[in-house]
């Protein structure tokens, strides 16, 4: 029983090794494919295995989100402003290395290393110190269950942050009106 | 409670489904046309639900199983999608 026990977190690291390779190779792929569909299509595959690493995290809410909009609004609008575009013709599926700009490799690789060397900041899984064990969690599931709000993602979402939603919405409104803008100039011309 | 035997065998079989996942994008890149691609994505989605699945019975968590009927509808309307904007050059909406 005990190696079972030692063999299950193990596989569960397995799972996550896989998806992290699978999100990595999707992002590169996304980047060097050449015809833009493609892209956008390997982009979807992008996000649907980030969700599944949400879920695998025990955020089903995020999961939730990253495939809503990750890979359903995004795809769709990605698809239409490729409508506007024409597909280069045949020839090769990958970006030919020789074009690609150099500095542009070099900002890729310094974020991607500006962003890994803050990796040792963050503390360790379960560690006890961390604030989501403090006791601040306990204060916001014992009064956001008296403020009536069964879901605690949501009491945070609309009750303790309810102005940065408020702020999210506008920005989303505008957005939603300017994409309806846009599109309707386009069928006007 | 799902037994530390079963837990295993499904984690594992949801990493194996991830390792082909992966194989698909070959497909996925490859092509040659864009009926191919569209199918190797649906595979990909199918396969996302199937995993978040086998993680919802692994982990013992059925709010999961959620995530994975969106991940269902979501995967069926992005395969429409694509398939209508092959056809007819535009019509996404």
């Amino acid at each position: 029983m005990t190696t079972l026990q030692v063999v299950a977190p193990t596989l569960e690291v397995a799972v996550s090794v896989a998806l992290l390779s699978f999100v990595v190779v999707v992002a590169v792929l996304t980047a060097v494919v050449r015809d833009v569909l493609t892209a956008v299509v390997v982009f979807a595959a992008y996000s649907l295995g980030l969700a599944i690493l949400w879920v695998l995290f025990h955020a089903p809410d995020v999961g939730l989100t990253e495939a809503a909009v990750g890979a359903g609004v995004t795809t769709a609008l990605f698809l239409l402003a490729i409508s506007q575009t024409v597909r280069p013709a045949g020839g090769r599926t990958l970006v030919d290395p020789r074009t690609v700009k150099p500095s542009s490799v070099v900002v890729a690789l310094g974020v991607t290393v500006g962003l890994l060397l803050t990796v040792p900041a963050l503390p360790p899984v379960g560690a006890a110190d961390t604030p989501a064990f403090g006791p601040v969690s306990d204060f916001y599931l014992a009064d956001a269950a008296d403020r009536g709000v069964d879901n605690a993602v949501t009491a945070v979402l609309v009750v303790y942050r309810g102005f940065d939603t408020f702020g999210e919405i506008a920005v989303v409104f505008a957005a939603a009106v300017a994409v309806l803008a846009a599109l309707g100039r386009e069928t006007l011309a | 409670m799902t037994s530390p035997l079963l837990a295993g065998v499904l984690l594992a079989g949801a990493t194996a489904l991830v390792a082909l996942a992966a194989l698909v994008l070959g497909r996925v890149v490859r092509g040659p046309t864009t009926p191919d691609r569209v199918v190797a994505v649906n595979v990909v989605g199918t396969t996302a639900v199937v995993v978040i699945a086998l993680l919802s019975a692994a982990l013992d968590e059925p709010g999961f199983l959620e995530v994975a009927i969106v991940y269902g509808l979501l995967n069926f309307l992005l395969s429409i999608g694509l398939a209508k904007f092959t056809i007819e050059r535009g019509g996404v909406l």
